[in-house]
């Protein structure tokens, strides 16, 4: 039998790693549309049955983001030991899996807009009732808001996938430690900001950020949290 | 003959408790190895460090002459099917092997549509609801038809009957016949498999103590039964690995092949002889290390 | 029956001079292949190839190519003769022993010898 020299180079092999992953087309599409779905038409069904006439707002859409953070732990905790059982080496898995979550954040941020573009139109759809289109997340438009939607899925899927690759490579203590580790750097920067008597400045910023700016600091959060769970994931044992 | 797998002094410490010790083989492609251990030995911890699934702490390791770690060259020739595998959350054996379709090079869908058939693997089932066996049996048909070059089995029949055990025992040097690929099988069912291996190499508390032909390792220890007197006085001088007795009967596992001299003094004495089955050698040589092992360390207190 | 004391390649080639000898495989008939043997006794094919190469060796089979092996002519004398040459150590001394045990000596053993060979071609004579 001789030997087979496989395709040669990681890309071909990386968008195996997205055929892998949508393989099981439930995970990354069904049931994110599903969620979406189903918090859609509660809203609409409770929305109908309140008799009020100002705006009415959903909060359903968490349920999204809860499932997000799911995805991301599973594919770490699941997906990866299958990878390595597929002689898949980490760097491919890692590319992969975030070029499957950002395809899936792009459908999904896609869906949202469209969802607020028909519920602008029809006026909250004729019960004044605003699931997609928030006016703040709005505010530089359609493309603003797609931008925003795509770094919310993005964040909540890196987290959940960097909270397990750490509890995975330091257990549930080093977990808890970086996390406190993370929360004493957050107070130690608003203690900062209080000495430098910057509230105001912060303030101020968040407001006039407009949604694009503040979407592209969390995309920059994805950057870290992914960097940082790739160095890990290199020395993890699946 | 030409190596695929060269180990040198590879070590693997966890803490205190070094699992690998300072061990060296080479593994001769195609040719079927058994990796016979007890548990707990080291096997799946070097077979993890062959595949780049861990990490070595000192050592070295090459598979097709390159470090296989993030080697994207090297990893696609070789499998390794564990004994729990884990599997994506919802995922149907269909999806199991259509991801190993994509990932193994030499996949072949029609040895693995007719190991389905042989294991009666139900193909609708959720893989998280399939019995031991039948989730065993999912880790043998992938390793069987990636045809993968170096293909790892450890331990992957726990849960399988003695009937499908034999299944994938036949299948395999079946598949190995037609195609000749280079496989490390684990086990502790070690006289089951001792038929199918060529060579053997055993560990015991992270040291290889065994490196050879499995017919060389036959004949190579014997058992002598008879009268207690007799059986002294034949294994005087020579290597014995364990001893039993019952009134005036004893028996005695001596080391050393038996010349055809030895045969005859046997049978003049009245002795009887059975062979030692590899299970049994491999038992006894490493009761025999332990004990050695004890009574030195008990020596140094 | 696999033997656990012997190398298995020298078992397998025993199996097949065992077949020449009794004449169930004829001279320049084709041999089960390597692949044939390893499947019937469950075994690795390279351990049963082993076997097969001996027998080459030994002059009881030869190759031919794209073909497969075949009994070498003069095989069955060949083998004959080295049984014979081993029959005496492998029995006749085990048979020795065991009657010095119950007390026969080498005359009660030759007249217990004639005995059973004479009843065997009886039998057989009265099966005809």
């Amino acid at each position: 039998m001789t030997a087979v020299t496989p395709a040669a180079g990681g890309g071909h092999r990386v968008l195996n790693v997205v055929r892998m992953q949508l393989i099981n087309r439930m995970t990354f599409v069904w049931i994110p549309l599903l969620i979406l779905g189903a918090v859609f038409v509660f809203s609409m069904v409770i929305w109908a049955m309140i008799p009020y006439g100002g705006p009415k707002y959903s909060a359903g859409a968490q349920a999204l983001i809860w499932y997000l953070v799911a995805v991301g732990i599973q594919a770490l905790t699941l997906s990866f030991p299958f990878s390595q059982a597929m002689s898949v080496t980490r760097r491919e898995f890692f590319l992969g899996t975030f070029l499957t979550a950002a395809v899936s954040s792009v459908l999904l941020a896609v869906l949202c807009t469209l969802g607020g573009l028909v519920e602008l139109a029809t006026d909250g759809w004729g019960m004044n009732g605003w699931m997609f289109h928030l006016d703040w997340a709005w505010a530089a438009g359609p493309a603003g808001a797609a931008l925003a939607v795509f770094a919310v899925a993005m964040l909540t899927f890196t987290a959940g996938f960097w909270g397990a690759t750490v509890y995975k490579r330091f257990g549930g203590l080093g977990l808890a430690i970086i996390l406190v580790g993370v929360g004493l750097v957050g107070l130690a920067a608003l203690w900062l900001v209080g000495r430098l008597n910057a509230w105001a400045g912060v303030f101020g910023w968040i407001a006039t950020a407009g949604i694009v700016p503040l979407s592209l600091s969390l995309l920059g959060i994805v950057l870290v949290l992914a960097a940082t769970a790739f160095a890990m994931l290199r020395r993890l044992v699946p | 003959m030409t190596h695929v797998i060269e180990v040198d002094r590879l070590t693997k410490r966890y803490g205190d408790t070094v699992a690998v010790n300072e061990i060296s083989f080479t593994i001769e492609k195609d040719v079927i190895y058994g990796l016979l251990g007890r548990n707990g030995a080291g096997k799946t911890t070097v077979m993890s460090i062959l595949t780049a699934q861990n990490f070595a702490t000192s050592g070295d390791v090459r598979v097709f002459g390159e470090q296989p770690y993030e080697n994207a060259r090297v990893l696609p020739r070789v499998c390794f099917v564990r004994e729990s595998q884990r599997y994506p959350d919802d995922a149907k054996p269909p999806h199991a092997f259509a991801t190993a379709k994509l990932f193994f090079p030499n996949w072949d869908q029609e040895l693995c549509d007719r190991l389905v058939d042989d294991f009666q693997l139900p193909m609708n089932r959720r893989i998280k609801k399939l019995s031991r066996g039948q989730l065993s049996a999912v880790g043998v048909i992938i390793g069987l038809a990636a045809r993968a070059e170096i293909t790892f089995f450890d331990e992957p029949y726990l849960g399988l009957d003695a009937v499908a055990r034999q299944t994938f025992y036949d299948r395999l040097l079946e598949d190995y016949a037609q195609h000749p690929r280079t496989v490390i099988l684990s086990s502790h069912l070690i006289d089951e498999v001792a038929n199918l291996i060529e060579r053997v190499l055993v560990i015991d508390e992270g040291r290889i103590v065994m490196d050879e032909t499995t017919d060389a390792t036959r004949g190579r220890a014997a058992t002598i039964v008879g009268d207690a007197d007799a059986v002294d006085a034949f294994t005087n001088g020579r290597e014995v690995i364990h001893s039993e007795a019952l009134g005036r009967v004893a028996s005695a596992t001596v080391l050393g092949t038996l010349t055809d001299d030895d045969r005859m003094a046997l049978t003049r004495a009245g002795l009887d002889v059975a062979p030692v089955s590899l299970q049994q050698l491999i038992v006894r040589m490493t009761q025999r290390a332990a004990d050695e092992r004890r009574i030195r360390e008990g020596a140094l207190r | 029956m696999i033997d656990d004391g012997r190398a298995l390649f020298l078992q397998i080639a025993e199996s097949v001079e065992d077949a020449i000898i009794d004449q169930s495989l004829a001279e320049d008939a084709q041999a089960p292949s390597t692949n044939e043997l390893a499947a019937f006794h469950r075994i690795n094919p390279a351990t049963a190839a082993k076997g097969v190469n001996m027998l080459v060796d030994k002059g009881v089979l030869y190759k031919r190519r794209g073909i497969g092996m075949f009994v070498a002519p003069g095989a069955r004398r060949l083998l004959l003769d080295e049984r014979r040459t081993a029959f005496a150590d492998r029995y006749v001394e085990p048979l020795l022993s065991e009657a010095a045990k119950i007390g026969l000596d080498a005359d009660d053993l030759g007249a217990l010898i004639r005995e059973r060979a004479d009843a065997q071609t009886t039998t057989e004579g009265s099966r005809r």
